[in-house]
C-alpha cells in the first residue's frame, strides 16, 4: 500500500480559493469536535471507523484537533464483518501506526463462527448466542435460519448495528463520533450534527457525532486533494463508495472517485442492490 | 394513549367493508363499539407513492418537485416520533415506499421486504407473515426493561392485483365461481393489465376474487388484533385503519388504480379504533388522509408540528369544517408510452372538482345527487367558478 505524501494528493492541482474554501468548511467540522471535546470527556468520547473516505477524513480532523489540544485520539472502532477488501485493511493498518490510533477491532465473533467464518453459509438462528437471537426478534427475523452477509437486513443488523451498540456498551462511550454526510443519501438530510439517542432495548443511552455532515462529495475529495490526507487507494480505481467487498462495486471503472460525476450520477450506486430488487416487484406487481 | 398503531392496507375499497355497507368483513365489524368510524375521508391521491406522503408525511405529492424519491423536505411522522424519543417500527411489502425510495427515515426498525424472494403470481410478503414478523418484534420489545411506547406500522399488500385467492375464501363470496391459479393469473395478464372493461362478466369475476381478498385480509386482522392481546399492548394502543387507495372495477373505464381521481380510488375508509370507548361513533365531517399524522401526534400528547398539513382528526370536536385536496401524476406514462401530467381533485361539501393537465379538462360533479360521478355539471353550474379558484393555485402551470 503506497500513501502519496509531499505532492499533490491524486496528481491534482487545487486553486488557492478553492482550498481556501475548503479550510472553511474544515472550520465548522473543527468546531464540531471542539464541542464535543467541551461536552464529553475524552474517555466517553468514541470514533467509528471504517477505512472508506468519510470516516477517514473525520478521523483525520478529529486527530488535528486532538493534537492542537495535546490530548490523545479518542477510542477507534472499526467493524470487521468477514468481508473486507484487502487494500481497506492494508491502509487501515497502516494509518493506525502512522496516526497512532487507538483501534478496537470489533466483531460480532458469534455470528462468524456460526457461519464458519464463510460468505453465503447457512446460519441457524439456535446455534446463536441469546443477544443475538433477542437482537433478531428486536428487527421482527422470525426464520430458523439465515444466509450469513454482511450486507443483508438480517447481516447488516447483526455485523453492525449490534457490534456498535455493544462497543459503546463495553467502553461506556457517550459521544461517537460517525462519517456521515447530508449528500450522500436523501435520507441523512435531516440528520444534525449531535443526534441523542435515548437508551432503548439493547441500545445504550448516546450521543451521535458527525462533525463533516456539511460536506458533499466534490468538497470532500477537494478537500482530501487540498491538504494531502491520506486515503485508500481503491478510490484510484473507480470505486466511489466502499461497503463489504462482494456487494461494492466500481462506479466507472479505471476513473478515480473524484473524477467522476459527483453530482449527476448516485454516489451510493455501486452498493445499492435494493434499487434493482424493488424495480423488479414493481413489475411484477404489475407496473412500468 | 401509550402506543400508537397505524394499519393500512393497500388498494382498500370502502365499499367492500361491512361497516361501511359491504358485506364480508366479519372481524372487522366486530370491533366497531371501539372504533369511530369517518363517513367522508379523502385520499390525497390514487395511487401508493402519492398517496402516503399525505398518510405519513401530511404533506401532498407534488409538494416539493415531481421527482419519485421521497423528498427531502418532506418530514415523515417516524422522524418526528424517533426525535421526540418514541420506539418507530414499520413493517411492510411494497417496492413504492421502500427504502430505496427514501421512506426508511426515522424509524428504529424498517421492514420493507424487498430482499426477500417473492414469486409473480404473489409479488409480496403477505399480511400473515408480516404479523409474523410483527409478533416477533412485540415479543421483544415489551419485554424491554427499557419499553417505550411506540408508533407501529403495518402495511398489507394482499388486496393488490395479482388477484388470486386462497380456494377458502372464494368458496365463501362464490362457490360456483371455479379456477386455477393458473386461470386467475390469465385474467390479471390478459384484461387487468390490458385494463380491458369490454367483457362486464369477467370484469365481475375480478370483482369477486379482489372479494374473496378482503375476506384473507379481514382473517389477518383478528390475526393482528390477537397478537396485540397475547402481548397486552393491545389496552393501551390506539389502532388507526385506512387504506393509501381504492380500486377501479369499469366504473369510469378502467381497471386497478391508475392516475384517476373518482370516489372508487379516492374516498377511502379511514375507522380509530379506541379500546377505552364502549360506542360507535360515525363522523360525517370531510377529512383527509393527510389529518393522520397531526392526530398521531395529538395521540402521544405531543405539540403540534408546523410543517404538517393536516388538522389532527381528534377531539372530534375541534375538528374544522373544510374541503379536502388530491394531486398526482395521471401515470399514463406508466402503462402506454408518454409524459406523466398533473392531476389534480377538491371536494367541499357535496360539489368535487377535477382537473387535468393531459387536456387542459375541468369535471364537476355534485356528489349528493351524483354519487358515482357521472354527469359532469362543469359548464353552467353556479358552483363551477369557486371551485376552479380553489385549484387554480395548485396546478403549477398557474403558479406563475
Amino acid at each position: 500500500m503506497r500513501i502519496r505524501r509531499n505532492r499533490g494528493a491524486m496528481g491534482r492541482e487545487i486553486s488557492e480559493k478553492r482550498k481556501r474554501q475548503c479550510a472553511k468548511l474544515l472550520e465548522i467540522s473543527k468546531d464540531i469536535v471542539g464541542q464535543a471535546f467541551d461536552r464529553f470527556k475524552n474517555e466517553e468520547l468514541g470514533i467509528t471507523w471504517t477505512g472508506g473516505k468519510d470516516s477517514s477524513l473525520t478521523l483525520w480532523i478529529i486527530r488535528q484537533v486532538c493534537q492542537e489540544k495535546g490530548i490523545p485520539i479518542p477510542k477507534t472502532m472499526i467493524i470487521d464483518e468477514g468481508d473486507e477488501f484487502e487494500e481497506i485493511g492494508e491502509f487501515v493498518k497502516r494509518i493506525k501506526g502512522s496516526w497512532n490510533v487507538p483501534l478496537e477491532v470489533c466483531r460480532n465473533e458469534d455470528v462468524l463462527k456460526a457461519a464458519h467464518y464463510t460468505l453465503n453459509t447457512s446460519v441457524k438462528v439456535k446455534d446463536l448466542s441469546e443477544r443475538n437471537q433477542a437482537e433478531l426478534k428486536r428487527i421482527g427475523f422470525d426464520r430458523e435460519e439465515f444466509p450469513f452477509e454482511a450486507e443483508s437486513y438480517v447481516g447488516n443488523h447483526l455485523m453492525k448495528t449490534v457490534v456498535f451498540d455493544e462497543f459503546l456498551e463495553r467502553n461506556k462511550i457517550k459521544g461517537v463520533f460517525q462519517g456521515l454526510r447530508w449528500d450522500e443519501h436523501p435520507t441523512r438530510f435531516n440528520d444534525e450534527y449531535f443526534e441523542h439517542r435515548e437508551a432503548a432495548y439493547l441500545v445504550p443511552e448516546h450521543t451521535r457525532i458527525r462533525p463533516i455532515l456539511h460536506l458533499t462529495e466534490k468538497d470532500l475529495w477537494d478537500t482530501y486533494a487540498a491538504f494531502k490526507i491520506p486515503y485508500c487507494r481503491l478510490y484510484e480505481r473507480g470505486y466511489r463508495s466502499l461497503g463489504a467487498k462482494t456487494t461494492s462495486q466500481i462506479s466507472v471503472q479505471g476513473v478515480p472517485a473524484w473524477e467522476q460525476d459527483l453530482e449527476n450520477t448516485e454516489e451510493r450506486a455501486g452498493r445499492r442492490q435494493d434499487k434493482e430488487k424493488a424495480m423488479e416487484r414493481m413489475r411484477k406487481l404489475g407496473y412500468m | 394513549m401509550r402506543n400508537v398503531i397505524l394499519l393500512t392496507i393497500d388498494t382498500l375499497r370502502r365499499d367492500v367493508l361491512g361497516c361501511y355497507g359491504g358485506g364480508f368483513t366479519t372481524f372487522l365489524d366486530s370491533i366497531q363499539n371501539h372504533c369511530i368510524q369517518f363517513n367522508q375521508a379523502y385520499s390525497t391521491a390514487p395511487y401508493t407513492q402519492a398517496a402516503f406522503t399525505g398518510i405519513l408525511a401530511s404533506s401532498y405529492y407534488l409538494e416539493h418537485g415531481k421527482q419519485k424519491m421521497l423528498s427531502w423536505e418532506k418530514v415523515l411522522i417516524s422522524e418526528v416520533l424517533e426525535k421526540a424519543g418514541f420506539t418507530t417500527a414499520g413493517f411492510h411489502s411494497n417496492p413504492y415506499i421502500s427504502t430505496y425510495l427514501g421512506w426508511n427515515r426515522g424509524w428504529d426498525i424498517f421492514y420493507d421486504s424487498m430482499e426477500d424472494e417473492v414469486n409473480e403470481k404473489t409479488p409480496y410478503i403477505k399480511a400473515k407473515e408480516i404479523n409474523r414478523k410483527v409478533d416477533t418484534w412485540l415479543s421483544s420489545h415489551v419485554r424491554a426493561e427499557t419499553y417505550k411506547p411506540f408508533f407501529l406500522w403495518v402495511h398489507y399488500m394482499d388486496l393488490h392485483e395479482p388477484y388470486i385467492p386462497d380456494r377458502e375464501y372464494i368458496d365463501i363470496v362464490d362457490p360456483t365461481l371455479q379456477m386455477t391459479e393458473e386461470e386467475m393469473f390469465r385474467l390479471f395478464k390478459e384484461v387487468l393489465l390490458k385494463r380491458d372493461v369490454s367483457d362486464r362478466g369477467i370484469v365481475g369475476v375480478l370483482r369477486k376474487l379482489y372479494s374473496a381478498h378482503v375476506l384473507e385480509v379481514d382473517d389477518a386482522l383478528k390475526d393482528f388484533f390477537g397478537i396485540l392481546e397475547k402481548w397486552n399492548v393491545l389496552k393501551e394502543s390506539c389502532v388507526i385503519l385506512t387504506t393509501d387507495h381504492g380500486e377501479e372495477f369499469g366504473e369510469h373505464g378502467g381497471l386497478s388504480h391508475d392516475g384517476k381521481m373518482y370516489s372508487e380510488l379516492v374516498h377511502v375508509p379511514l375507522i380509530i379504533y379506541e379500546p377505552t370507548r364502549e360506542q360507535r361513533e360515525m363522523c360525517n365531517v370531510l377529512v383527509s388522509t393527510i389529518d393522520i399524522p397531526p392526530t398521531i401526534v395529538y395521540l402521544f400528547g405531543l405539540r403540534q408540528v408546523n410543517h404538517l398539513q393536516g388538522h389532527s382528526l381528534l377531539p372530534l370536536s375541534d375538528y374544522p369544517v373544510r374541503g379536502v385536496f388530491g394531486e398526482a401524476m395521471d401515470k399514463q406514462g406508466s402503462h402506454e408510452n408518454g409524459e406523466e401530467k398533473e392531476i389534480h381533485y377538491y371536494r367541499e361539501r357535496d360539489f368535487k372538482i377535477i382537473y387535468r393537465e393531459r387536456d387542459d379538462s375541468w369535471e364537476l360533479y355534485n356528489l349528493k345527487v351524483d354519487p358515482k360521478e357521472m354527469n359532469n355539471i362543469i359548464e353552467g353550474s353556479p358552483q363551477t367558478e369557486v371551485m376552479k379558484q380553489k385549484v387554480r393555485p395548485r396546478v403549477r402551470r398557474y403558479q406563475k
